[in-house]
């Protein structure tokens, strides 16, 4: 190594912590405890000045429209499901958690639907692949729930007409064109 | 011995034991709620029994429950010392329990001619209680983190003994400089030592007559009772949870319960040999016994206010925000307590105004005066207490090499130097 050589773009970070004030603790300790002290204080005095949710009766207020929650099948103009089973979210899943059994739809507005469709949200990475994945729009991740509950693992797996009943939970564009007069 | 005797003597048992076991709930919950308000949060506040909250402090009685109910697991790699392995935490918990013991809540008192210590332990060589029996929770540490046969117990059981080592000696160079000062051995008469004033207005407490002394020995015993900063026995992220690693349900618990009993002794022992004891600054036991109805008088006006004070902090806290529409039942909780309250503060005031009129010389100003201090005794510990917790919460950890280092090359020559400068003016003022 040639020592005349110097390396650049090195910047030389200050070191704290030698000076004897610093080596007592004491200061410092005071400089914390003052902190402390007066986030505890403050609080103490009044406790609803906290920024924290009192949570299941609280709910969050701050969930932008972009959050992916809970899945929902979407609605026709006339109230029908949008979906036509045609596999291709489940195709898309990387969970593979999307049961689709199809059926022949008889009512003229189209040729197919499906008879189950579940999701299972224990197997679910709410990735959103299904809704990027499905070309009639006929599942969204819009409705803003995050907190899905069950006793049984059963109850985790959400079926046809429990997805049909969510609703979304944001005015995007989209919605208000399309579903202004159903929802 | 008399039955006022009997009584007496029984009564400083009964609350000895209860103001170092009933503690435990009460700093357990402490520790929570000061660490989450702290922290911008409210900490444990839900647990209820039929809707009474107290602020949260159920939540350790459930713990309690919870953990009594436990399973009691003991890994089948323990096959050596098993018996001991069991022991190792009752050793812990009885030896932080039996060094409260020594403590005086008050006075002495006269009753039936003979002067009573207001001690669990009615005994006159207080220090060297603490010290001996204080140091004998290593052992449970030590054997507990042994018989564990697991690295991290090991470990943790090796940090604790190395550190409580390096550490008592500075405790107790501090504490015979701070024998030398008072020149007993006797907690009780440290206090009284601690009545008077110098300067004329200074308490002679020993945090201002022997302030190095003071910072030297609150270290140690936050080193004695591992608490934070100082904590290196147990870690989550290097040795799991140090000595108790393999211990679970009950026994989990005692260790875990000591060293909240070990933290209530050492803010005791704090409390008597540097904050005064049980007096109330500038006022010795002897002064309140003359100008009992002079106390009795401020105490009439003082604690009403106090109450109205404390019920309208419980009245705008014992609550949520207003945008909820159900407050979980603290509506109710708050009235009831503002009611029981009052009813308290009437019956205290009733005592008092007994107290302010009754004829010169009948026993109540001998019942009153110990119950007082017992009262500014809790208080002064609950502040330091309080002030531990707040440290816990405040400061970082030090690594261990840092615990020893501190230990070895700063305390103990400051231990030192403290000790011979105290024997070199102690022995000035003698001579």
């Amino acid at each position: 190594m040639n020592d005349t050589v110097k390396p650049t773009r090195i910047t030389t970070v200050p070191r704290y912590g030698d000076q004897p004030a610093d080596k007592l603790y004491l200061p410092a300790i005071y400089a914390g405890i003052k902190v402390t002290l007066g986030h505890f204080v403050r609080n103490v005095l009044d406790i609803t000045a906290m920024e924290t949710l009192e949570y299941p009766e609280e709910q969050p207020t701050d969930i932008t429209s972009r959050y992916r929650g809970l899945h929902r099948l979407t609605h026709r103009e006339d109230g029908s499901i949008r979906c036509v089973a045609c596999f291709m979210c489940a195709t898309a899943c990387p969970a593979q958690c999307i049961n689709i059994i199809a059926t022949e739809r008889t009512d003229g507005i189209d040729e197919k639907m499906p008879e189950i469709f579940a999701i299972d949200t224990l197997e679910c990475v709410f990735c959103g692949m299904c809704v990027e994945a499905c070309p009639c729009d006929a599942i969204r991740m819009d409705t803003g729930i995050f907190s899905v509950t069950g006793k049984t693992r059963e109850d985790f797996v959400l079926q046809r007409d429990r997805l049909l009943s969510h609703t979304g939970a944001f005015e995007t564009e989209q919605t208000r064109n399309k579903e202004a007069s159903h929802d | 011995m008399t039955t006022a005797q009997i009584l007496v003597t029984l009564g400083s048992i009964v609350l000895a034991a209860l103001l170092a076991l009933l503690m435990i709930p009460v700093l357990v919950w402490l520790e929570r709620r000061v660490c989450g308000l702290i922290q911008d949060r409210p900490g444990p506040n839900r647990t209820n029994v039929f809707g009474f909250r107290l602020g949260g402090v159920v939540q350790s009685f459930a713990d309690v429950v919870k953990l009594v109910t436990k399973e009691e697991y003991i890994p089948d790699h323990i096959r050596y010392g098993r018996w001991i392995f069991l022991l190792a935490p009752m050793i812990t918990f009885a030896s932080a329990l039996l060094a409260f013991m020594v403590i005086p809540f008050a006075d002495t008192v006269q009753v039936d001619g003979a002067a009573l210590r207001i001690q669990g332990l009615p005994v006159s060589y207080g220090i060297l209680w603490y010290l001996a029996i204080g140091s004998v929770g290593i052992l449970g540490m030590v054997f507990g983190g042994w018989l564990s046969h697991n690295k991290y117990s090991l470990l943790g059981a090796l940090r604790a003994a190395a550190q409580m080592i390096s550490y008592e000696l500075a405790l107790g160079l501090g504490i015979i400089s701070m024998i030398l000062t008072y020149d007993t051995i006797d907690f009780n008469a440290m206090v009284q030592w601690q009545s008077g004033t110098f300067w004329g207005f200074i308490p002679a407490w020993g945090l201002f007559i022997q302030p190095f002394a003071a910072v030297i020995i609150i270290i140690a015993l936050f080193v004695e009772t591992n608490r934070a900063p100082f904590s290196v026995a147990e870690g989550e992220s290097e040795i799991v949870a140090g000595f108790f690693t393999e211990y679970t349900a009950m026994k989990f618990a005692m260790y875990f319960m000591g060293e909240y009993v070990a933290m209530n002794t050492a803010s005791a022992v704090i409390v008597t040999m540097f904050l005064g004891g049980y007096q109330l600054p500038w006022f010795s036991t002897a002064a309140l016994l003359e100008h009992f109805r002079t106390v009795a008088g401020v105490l009439l006006l003082l604690v009403p206010v106090v109450m109205t004070l404390f019920i309208l902090w419980m009245r705008r806290n014992n609550r949520v925000r207003l945008t909820l529409s159900t407050d979980g039942g603290r509506g109710r909780e708050t009235r009831i307590l503002t009611g029981v309250l009052i009813g308290t503060t009437l019956l205290i005031e009733a005592i008092l105004l007994w107290l302010l009129l009754e004829p010169a010389g009948s026993i109540g100003a001998s019942v009153a005066v110990p119950l007082l201090q017992i009262v500014i005794f809790v208080v002064k510990l609950m502040l330091v207490n309080l002030f531990i917790i707040l440290i816990r919460w405040t400061l970082p950890r030090f690594r261990y090499d840092q615990v020893q280092v501190l230990g070895w090359r700063y305390l103990l020559p400051a231990a030192l130097a403290n000790l011979f400068v105290t024997s070199i003016i102690v022995a000035g003022v003698g001579s």
